[in-house]
């Protein structure tokens, strides 16, 4: 039944391999017409385009003379993207997924610091307030999953909440917590030692004492548990050799 | 090559291979704990049996983004990185000079169920924030979606709307042109003043150009990608300030120079 299923699927792709392209270029045609009247736009699509790349994403992108920078102590997960004007301090952990594009202006993540899962941090040309629109993010600083970050400061031991938003200009200052699912809007200043929350954020309470010690010691013990994925990665992949072996298997010279 | 190479080459060949079998006993060693490194699956643009995408060939579209089924991507527009545009049950038209910024989701409602027909379409020049949700609705011209907004089923933005940053826009809903929602779920916040409606499209222009940049740098084979890393390090420590100071021209090699439609366009103005 299975072996009936594949000729068939093998004949319907070759039957329809000819006829798939101009039915491909027919839709092309058919949305170019219905498309006409909001403005002429074509889709040319290029042969050159890769539809998969052996490498994968690279995990450091160099834009001209900008090279991301990573510290040697640092822990950056093999799918985080590093554009341009990155810098990973010692101790500092980037995990699974994140995206750190300094392509406009400079991004720091300090000192046992981390930036979660899935964060997207970013830095704009120029932010509303006087401040400089680069993105810093001094030492001992926790910031949650799916936060977003854009040409903000904070400053040393805070912490950003899950699934938060900092807008341009936005300042926290030392010992501040930003509650999960904060928005902070553009160009607002969180005060020292401060709980803030809401969308957009509002102050709820000043933190006792116990909490902004505790605020460090989160930031340690996240740092503590980077190790142990840092050891596992060899500061060398071991791809190359599948990559040879791919291509003596289809006769490219290397 | 000589006769010395051949046999440098040779033994350097028999070192490799031991270098691989004491690979082989460590991953031994390691028993079931070991993951072997592979090749990377990824597909950057994949279809779903007889939908493909169609990416225009000014478009860019980041190695990590991965786009599914039937999706249009127009002239100029980016995905950028860790963006899933995934057209599997309905289509996605993505029009000219937009950009979806980074780990986004666009997905689409299912199709031609209970009448139901909800594709996403996202106009021109629309910038779509990062780690934006837009599920089944139809983004006009020009419009603005910030950052980790949510668009559920059926939400029209119109041209010149506004969804601010964070918020959830509920089903069905419109935004009317030169507003701006926000919120969970969106209200109406305020009318948008037309500096603000120049700056949208400004700013999609200059994503667009950012994009130039970044399609470059992401599609360098190998070999230029070393080249370049050393020609950065050579070059590291040369400053145009101090040479100039000095009295010396230096060449900086164009292959290590960024575009100009990177930089600031209000300090190039200056």
């Amino acid at each position: 039944m299975a072996a009936l299923a594949r000729i068939t699927r093998k004949a319907m792709i070759n039957t329809l391999s000819p006829g798939h392209v101009i039915q491909r270029a027919l839709s092309t045609s058919a949305a170019a017409t219905t498309t006409t009247t909001a403005g002429a736009k074509t889709i040319t699509p290029s042969a050159d385009r890769v539809k998969w790349d052996y490498r994968g994403q690279r995990q450091i992108i160099p834009l001209g003379q900008w090279l991301p920078k990573v510290a040697v102590d640092a822990y950056v997960a093999p799918n985080v993207v590093l554009a341009g004007q990155v810098t990973v301090c010692d101790g500092a952990s980037v995990w699974a997924g994140s995206v750190l594009r300094g392509d406009l202006n400079k991004i720091t993540v300090g000192f046992c610091s981390n930036v979660q899962e899935r964060c997207v941090i970013h830095a704009a040309w120029s932010s509303p307030t006087g401040l400089p629109a680069e993105t810093s993010i001094e030492r001992f600083v926790t910031i949650g999953a799916y936060s977003l970050l854009r040409s903000c400061t904070i400053e040393p031991e805070c912490i950003i909440g899950q699934h938060s938003i900092l807008m341009e200009g936005s300042l926290v200052e030392t010992h501040s917590i930003l509650e999960a699912g904060s928005l902070v809007p553009p160009g607002r200043r969180i005060p020292t030692g401060e709980l803030w929350a809401g969308n957009p954020a509002r102050f709820v309470r000043t933190l006792t004492h116990e909490e902004t010690l505790e605020i460090p010691k989160l930031a340690v013990a996240i740092n503590d548990l980077s190790k142990s994925h840092f050891s596992e990665f060899l500061p060398y992949s071991t791809v190359y050799l599948e990559v040879e072996k791919f291509k003596k298997n289809l006769g490219i010279s290397i | 090559m000589g006769t010395l190479g051949r046999a440098v080459y040779t033994v350097g060949f028999w070192i490799r291979e031991t270098g691989q079998a004491l690979d082989r006993l460590g991953c031994r060693l390691q028993g079931n704990y070991y993951f072997q490194e592979q090749l990377s699956r990824h597909r950057t643009l994949m279809n779903i049996f007889d939908k493909a995408p169609a990416v225009d060939k000014d478009a860019f579209v980041a190695p990590s983004a991965s786009i599914i089924g039937d999706v249009q991507v127009g002239r100029g527009s980016s995905i950028w990185y860790g963006c899933v545009l995934r057209g599997d049950v309905n289509s996605i038209s993505v029009g000219s000079g937009t950009n979806i910024q980074d780990n986004s989701l666009v997905h689409v409602a299912k199709s031609n169920l209970s009448g139901k027909v909800l594709p996403t379409i996202i106009g021109d020049n629309v910038t779509v924030g990062h780690s934006a949700v837009l599920h089944g609705c139809t983004v006009e011209d020009d419009a603005f979606v910030g950052m980790g907004a949510t668009l559920l089923d059926g939400v029209v933005v119109e041209r010149h709307g506004m969804v601010a940053a964070g918020s959830l826009v509920r089903q069905n809903t419109r935004i009317p042109s030169g507003e701006v929602w926000g919120g969970n779920p969106a209200k109406f916040l305020r009318k948008l003043t037309d500096e603000e409606i120049t700056f949208i499209s400004q700013s999609a222009t200059n994503y667009s150009n950012l994009a130039q940049v970044h399609a470059a740098e992401n599609s360098k084979p190998f070999d230029e990608i070393e080249f370049e890393k050393v020609l950065r390090k050579k070059f590291a420590h040369r400053d145009e300030e101090y040479d100039s100071m000095l009295g010396v021209v230096r060449e900086t090699p164009p292959e290590i120079i960024l575009p100009d439609n990177i930089k600031d366009p209000k300090a190039s103005q200056k």
